[in-house]
């Protein structure tokens, strides 16, 4: 689990172009969306989307279920752990 | 004085038809065009379009063209409609003769399709190379006036899925200012790889035949077309042999959502100012609009949003409302001009066309038409929404309406000129913009928040009540990122950041969001002229009253790869970075500079 969430997050921030934050500072637990969060949007969700499809071939059919799954980081990696395809 | 301006010729092409009688059939019988891919070359065969059914083939037979000259689709589709369109207003080329004529064309993806084609080629095959110059939507424009044999000014609007009912405001604009005779406006748009897994990336695509205002609605099905409609001065037409009056303008409106690049307010606030606009300028009280022929894409947000809007301005009891969409696909930048044909040919045949496939109320949307037969439809109002947020609106009526014309102003402040030319340190954006939002910014979007919030600074206001933006190539940079992305890893994968941030009216959304504008917004991108296009225009918005401090810019960007490619075809190299910006002012500003 720590090693995806690892994964995840520098995945996330590279595609997200997070650039002034590194891996540590981003709290796996701490809600992604939202003022008293990470401050993620709705395109940063596709991103995420895109994504989870690229490296995990994981296949969302629409956003609205991307939004259930991506409520922190921690979640994405159970989500991952138990849809990978790859 | 005040003065009436008519519709004198009408012509379209799309997914139900390619000129007016096949269209209006198709809408009476209730026959939609949405269909499996056929000729755009794309592996999303499970994606319906609403494709035009001809092969490019095909149209330079009905254009006389030979099958090995390289035109881009969107040419073909727009020489096609603008030819309807002039045959049916009996124009011929020696009325043009001695004549201010302009043609305002809207597109986005311009000359997409052939770059598409040969862009692996571009640094191998010099041939290929000189293809790019294909690429540019004001190109696009200057093609479709050389494939209809006509000399007019040439003006492309580029503000994504509104630039074609800006073109058509625009040209009322100019004749109403006495600076043109004749305007043939509209516009055109062909499917591409490009725009068809851009719209795929942002999840709004139906991968069924779409149902716009239904609760089940789960996003839009792209389409393509064209359709250009003569624009002339009624009291100029007696001039003309033949030629009637289709139907005449009543009022318009452009205005800003300012709310975000993609994602629509949720009360739908630019919407509703675009509508109420053009609603107060034809002085026609809500209650007499027949019809709208709604933006209604089908996705969940601009259904909403538009719903909210109409809502808002016409209360519980609303005129019938219909998306066409259902029957067309959403033709993108072609789609303002497209659905005011639509709006003319329901007008002159007393039918309100259906919302096909509407089956179950939605709880925050209107509750659109069935269709009618056998009813009169004397004022009707056509939407037309943008990624910006760029909402645009058209009133259309079967009498002349009288609409103040305008007389330039003398006098016109003009605050310093800010420019960035070349790789200066963009850090200082910082200044207005949080690390949040600067990690999306590309250099030029850097650049041009830099260089507007500076003339904005130095011209002495909190903020401008309209934007006018110039751009030759658009967003090139994300283009060209696109490009290189389905050239290397196929079609799947894209990323939604980059298309959400590629039409060229980018820049201009992101400022207005950002300075809170829902005044007047627009984008030129033809070639060198967009500058003064664009300096023109902000001129005339003083002297209609619309503005007092319009900020005005240009922007053009050219990445890497682009630029190889200018360089091996031979073509002169644009500037790298070219971002400048001026406030054009109502009121004389303290140190009065750089007259353009």
């Amino acid at each position: 689990m720590e090693e995806i969430i690892l994964e995840l997050k520098e995945k996330i921030i590279d595609a997200l172009n997070l650039e002034d934050i590194t891996p540590e500072e981003l709290d796996a637990s701490a809600p992604l969306f939202g003022d008293d969060g990470i401050g993620l949007d709705s395109i940063d969700a596709l991103e995420i989307i895109v994504l989870l499809e690229k490296n995990y071939g994981i296949r969302l059919a629409n956003a609205a279920e991307g939004k259930a799954i991506f409520t922190s980081i921690e979640s994405i990696a159970k989500y991952v752990q138990e849809n990978r395809k790859k | 004085m005040p003065q009436s301006i008519a519709i004198t010729g009408q012509g379209i092409i799309c997914a139900i038809g390619v000129d007016c009688e096949s269209v209006l059939s198709s809408l009476k019988k209730e026959e939609h065009g949405i269909s499996q891919i056929k000729y755009l070359e794309s592996i999303h065969k499970e994606l319906p379009v609403g494709e035009v059914k001809l092969s490019d083939n095909q149209m330079k037979d009905i254009l006389g063209l030979p099958t090995d000259r390289e035109v881009s689709r969107t040419s073909l589709l727009g020489a096609i409609a603008l030819k309807q369109a002039m045959k049916s207003s009996v124009l011929k080329k020696e009325d043009l003769a001695g004549k201010r004529v302009a043609l305002i064309s809207g597109t986005t993806v311009g000359g997409m399709d052939v770059t598409e084609r040969h862009y692996p080629q571009m640094l191998s095959d010099k041939g290929k190379a000189r293809y790019v110059r294909q690429h540019d939507c004001g190109n696009n424009t200057k093609e479709i006036a050389e494939l209809c044999g006509i000399e007019a000014d040439l003006i492309t609007i580029s503000t994504a899925c509104s630039s074609a009912l800006n073109a058509i405001i625009l040209g009322s604009r100019l004749l109403l200012a006495d600076k043109v005779d004749i305007v043939l406006a509209g516009g055109s748009e062909a499917l591409s790889r490009f725009h068809l897994n851009g719209f795929n990336s942002l999840m709004i695509l139906d991968y069924d035949s779409c149902h716009p205002f239904d609760s089940n609605r789960h996003g839009l099905n792209l389409g393509e077309g064209a359709a250009y409609v003569v624009l002339e001065r009624a009291k100029d037409l007696s001039m003309r042999k033949g030629c009637n009056p289709i139907v005449f303008i009543a009022g318009y409106g452009n205005r800003c959502d300012a709310f975000h690049q993609t994602a629509t307010s949720e009360n739908g606030e630019g919407a509703y100012l675009a509508m109420t606009d053009a609603i107060a300028m034809s002085g026609i009280n809500p209650s007499e609009i027949d019809y709208i022929n709604a933006h209604g894409t089908g996705t969940p947000d601009n259904d909403r949003s538009e719903s909210q809007a109409i809502l808002r301005v016409f209360g519980e009891s609303y005129p019938p409302v219909s998306s066409t969409k259902a029957f067309t696909g959403h033709t993108t930048s072609a789609s303002g001009s497209i659905e005011t044909v639509i709006c003319m040919l329901s007008m002159h045949n007393n039918f309100i066309p259906a919302n096909l496939r509407w089956q179950q109320s939605s709880e925050d949307c209107i509750i659109p038409s069935k269709g009618q037969q056998n009813v009169e439809l004397h004022n009707v109002m056509c939407n037309s929404f943008g990624f910006g947020g760029n909402e645009s609106s058209l009133i259309l009526s079967r009498t002349p309406v009288l609409l103040d014309d305008v007389k330039d102003s003398a006098e016109y402040g003009i605050s310093s000129i800010h420019e960035i030319t070349n790789t200066e340190d963009l850090s200082d954006v910082k200044k207005y913009v949080t690390a949040m939002e600067a990690r999306r910014m590309s250099k030029i979007m850097k650049a041009a928040i830099l260089t507007s919030m500076q003339a904005i600074e130095s011209a002495g206001i909190q903020k401008p009540d309209a934007i006018v933006i110039g751009t030759a190539y658009g967003m090139l940079d994300q283009g060209e990122k696109i490009l290189n992305h389905i050239e290397e890893e196929g079609e799947e994968g894209l990323s939604p950041t980059l298309f959400m941030q590629s039409t060229h009216n980018t820049i201009a959304g992101t400022l207005a969001t950002r300075l809170k504008c829902h005044g007047y917004n627009i984008t030129y991108s033809q070639g060198e002229d967009s500058w003064d296009l664009a300096i023109s225009d902000a001129k005339q918005l003083i002297s209609e009253g619309k503005a007092e401090n319009i900020l005005v810019g240009l922007h053009d960007y050219c990445p890497e790869h682009f630029r190889q490619i200018f360089e091996f075809a031979g073509i002169k190299v644009p500037a790298e970075v070219i971002s400048r910006s001026v406030i054009v002012s109502k009121h004389k500003i303290g140190k009065e500079e750089g007259n353009e």
